[in-house]
């Protein structure tokens, strides 16, 4: 395998990892099939969009990203998804709604037409023998980072553990003095804010356009069917397989390839494997 | 004695369907009240309604002298009030040591394990991998250490072993010793018996008995138990 090859699956495994993360949230957590998971990757990547709009210097791109993701988030929380906790179809026809209405109102302000943005780090960094975009690099080792820090918070915080007692015993979860209602709309807030993060990491290297979190959207949900639901390893080893395969294929043969190859594998472990290969509950 | 706990004339049950009916009584701090009845007489109503769980349709609780009944169940154990349910008692995907370390207690963990040492050696268990009588006192011990006021506990003793429900009422008493009341809904007479100060019998979801522990005897509450 070449080193660009190799690096290219590192930014894409990377990158939909911390795309996938946030729908594994919401939907592990909260059971909600997020259908607008993708919209929240596409309101994150306008996020520079935004700031240089209106002016603001670029530092702010990612203050800018997570307030608007957040904000829009905890709205459509409170008036709508908390209505639908634990009711999986529903909440699969709602936030499929959601989306459409939220591509619809990004086209209202942006327009249909593509927008791009530059990388906050330019040039290229010499990686096992080859020059490579230094901001794709910094990416790369950075989402690394924040997941052993999440894998950490994950096994060891209060706050992690107190979001696995309210999903698995939410009615004893109030009893013990949980606030479930704050803690779910937490848990969703968070989940589309790392899509948002995603969307603005992925904003400087892709097309920007309000269809664009569609794509991600499918791509993290066979993440989850074949990694399994439950548990960062199962994530982990989706994500890889996923990202893994398209990237191959769509580099020694075509994207088209890489596409049928990933839906292929998605539809064979929604009928020989539905719970993914590496599920669990904890 | 301090007056802790009123009821009146509570009447709720699920959805539009009340399953208990003007119910009234009084807890004081310190004290132990067993409420008892046959299998569907409105025990656990009883005691989800005070606890927050079902919402009532009519009639009023006041935990030191404030009204909760319009609070939430979580809101209601902030303001102290402890809660043991008949069943789905733990959180079964956590372990022994998480379920009972969730929020900071008021009484140490150690104290406890002495008397349960089998919870001390599976800290690391998911609770969901133990047996039923073990899940009770794990979800018994976790409602004792809790900083609360007053204590609800729904059949804490049902597929427990005789010497683990003895050890249960000294816990109960030391409680009550050091202020809590408890609300203990109960089917096994010797655990009622020995650690109640009053009885509140129910059948069919209306009171049918409300007696001092000193003026009852155990004809009194076979009795209850047998309509």
């Amino acid at each position: 395998m070449s080193p660009v090859l190799l690096l290219n699956l590192a930014w894409q495994i990377s990158t939909l990892a911390l795309i996938a993360l946030g729908l594994a949230i919401v939907f592990g957590k909260l059971r909600i099939m997020n259908m607008a998971h993708g919209e929240f990757v596409m309101i994150g990547a306008y996020a520079p969009v935004i700031t240089s709009m209106l002016g603001l210097p670029g530092w702010l791109q990612l203050p800018v990203c997570l307030i608007t993701v957040a904000f829009v988030a905890f709205v459509l929380e409170r008036t709508i998804v908390r209505h639908l906790y634990g009711r999986m179809f529903d909440s699969l026809l709602a936030t499929w709604g959601i989306a459409i209405l939220l591509r619809e109102i990004v086209e209202l302000i942006f327009g249909r037409s593509y927008q791009s943005v530059s990388p906050p780090l330019s040039g290229t960094i010499n990686v096992i023998g080859v020059d490579y975009p230094a901001y794709r690099i910094a990416v790369i080792i950075g989402i690394f980072l924040g997941f052993i820090g999440f894998s950490w918070w994950n096994t060891r915080s209060k706050m992690a553990t107190r979001i696995k007692a309210m999903v698995g015993n939410p009615e004893l979860a109030e009893a013990i003095g949980l606030n479930t209602a704050r803690l779910s709309a937490g848990a969703f807030v968070f989940g589309c804010c790392t899509a948002g993060l995603a969307g603005l990491i992925l904003a400087p290297t892709v097309r920007i356009e309000p269809m664009m979190g569609l794509d991600y959207l499918i791509r993290s949900f066979f993440a989850l069917v074949v990694g399994g639901l439950g548990s960062l390893e199962g994530l982990g080893i989706g994500v890889s397989i996923i990202a893994g395969t398209q990237t191959f294929l769509g580099a020694v043969s075509s994207q088209t390839y890489g596409y049928l190859a990933v839906l292929t594998l998605s539809i064979l472990f929604l009928w020989l494997k539905p719970n993914g290969i590496h599920s669990s509950s904890r | 004695m301090t007056l802790l706990l009123e009821i009146e004339n509570l009447t709720g049950g699920y959805k539009d369907t009340n399953v208990l009916f003007d119910i009234s009584v009084k807890i004081g701090a310190g004290s132990l009240l067993g409420v008892l009845g046959r299998n569907g007489v409105g025990k656990t109503t009883f005691a989800r309604l005070v606890q927050g769980g079902i919402k009532a349709s009519h009639g009023d609780i006041r935990l030191d002298g404030q009204p909760i009944l319009n609070k939430s169940a979580h809101a209601r154990r902030r303001m102290g009030v402890g809660y043991m349910p008949q069943t789905a008692m733990v959180f079964d995907d956590l372990t022994v040591l998480e379920n009972l370390s969730l929020y900071p207690n008021k009484k140490s963990l150690d104290y406890y394990f002495d008397r349960f040492p089998r919870l001390a050696e599976r800290l690391n268990q998911p609770a969901g991998t133990m047996s039923g009588g073990e899940r009770k006192i794990l979800s018994f011990v976790r409602t004792m250490i809790e900083d609360t006021k007053l204590i609800i506990l729904d059949e804490p003793t049902e597929g427990v072993q005789p010497e683990n429900i003895n050890l249960m009422a000294d816990c109960l008493r030391e409680r009550v010793a050091e202020g809590a009341a408890v609300f203990l809904c109960e089917q096994n007479l010797n655990l009622l018996s020995e650690v109640s100060d009053w009885f509140l019998g129910l059948d069919s979801g209306r009171v049918i008995m409300t007696e001092s522990a000193d003026t009852t005897n155990r004809d009194d509450l076979n009795a209850v138990l047998s309509l």
